[in-house]
């Protein structure tokens, strides 16, 4: 039997390469899910891995190092953040 | 996909024959407070009151200690959450006139985490832990009212008289304090 395929959709998942139970130490939502400000999770509401070992969501952490208490440390650690580039 | 985008159709429907006064937007703030409200571990020597309960941003904490010098004592806390929250700390403010070397004579409440050390990982469990703390172990190296933190300095036993007079009410150098007991 020879079947014609007519059309096909194509689905794809995808989810941030971080343990499943783990929340944003900020706003205290799962990394999967967005910051409070958004709405989709995505590209325009990614994730900070800090050099130090700590991730936050980006708004999330940008909120905390505009603020001038925040001495532009890790929340966390209080050392100063630095987020790790892809590649790193 | 026509299936989703129809139901998102009604969806929408529905939410405007409501009519969008109804439309009550959870802040992020409110979001986090109420996620730090769930996971309080207050114990059997703390309360939360919330006078509007409609409205989780401003409650008070009474925290009645079980041991030390300020057993015995009822001692209530308002704390107000600004929208800014978990960036900005709680404010927090002691709503009786105390003796105690760090709280001032109008509630100002003297904790790191509640000021420079504030930072945003921190939940509204390590304030009242925090506060907890204050009472059993009053701190004369960072004081905001002075005269308490030279006397527990200078001679703790008397301090903790002075502590019991003004609990009870009483004057301690010329000061009169809220009874609390």
């Amino acid at each position: 039997m020879k079947v014609k395929i007519k059309e096909w959709n194509a689905i794809a998942t995808w989810r941030w390469n971080m343990p499943d139970d783990e929340v944003c130490g900020i706003c205290r939502v799962q990394f999967d899910g967005t910051c409070p400000t958004c709405k989709f999770p995505g590209d325009d509401c990614s994730l900070l891995l800090g050099k130090c070992g700590h991730s936050f969501h980006m708004h999330c952490l940008l909120t905390w190092i505009q603020q001038e208490s925040s001495k532009g440390l890790c929340p966390m650690c209080r050392q100063k953040f630095e987020w790790k580039q892809n590649d790193e | 996909m026509l299936k989703i985008w129809s139901m998102k159709q009604q969806q929408q429907k529905a939410e405007n024959a409501e009519g969008g006064k109804k439309k009550k937007k959870v802040t992020a703030a409110q979001l986090r407070v109420q996620r730090d409200l769930q996971e309080l571990a207050l114990g059997s020597t703390m309360k939360t009151t919330f006078p509007n309960p409609d409205d989780i941003l401003n409650f008070t904490l009474t925290i009645e200690p079980d041991e030390g010098m300020y057993k015995g004592g009822t001692f209530s806390f308002t704390f107000t959450i600004n929208q800014n929250f978990p960036h900005d700390p709680p404010k927090v403010k002691c709503s009786q006139k105390i003796y105690h070397p760090n709280i001032d004579l109008e509630g100002n409440v003297c904790l790191n985490i509640l000021r420079e050390d504030w930072k945003p990982v921190l939940n509204l469990n390590a304030v009242i832990v925090g506060l907890q703390f204050l009472f059993l172990e009053p701190n004369a190296s960072d004081p905001l009212n002075k005269e308490a933190a030279e006397d527990l300095r200078l001679n703790r036993e008397a301090f903790k008289r002075n502590v019991r007079t003004a609990m009870g009410g009483g004057a301690v150098k010329g000061i009169t304090y809220e009874r609390v007991i």
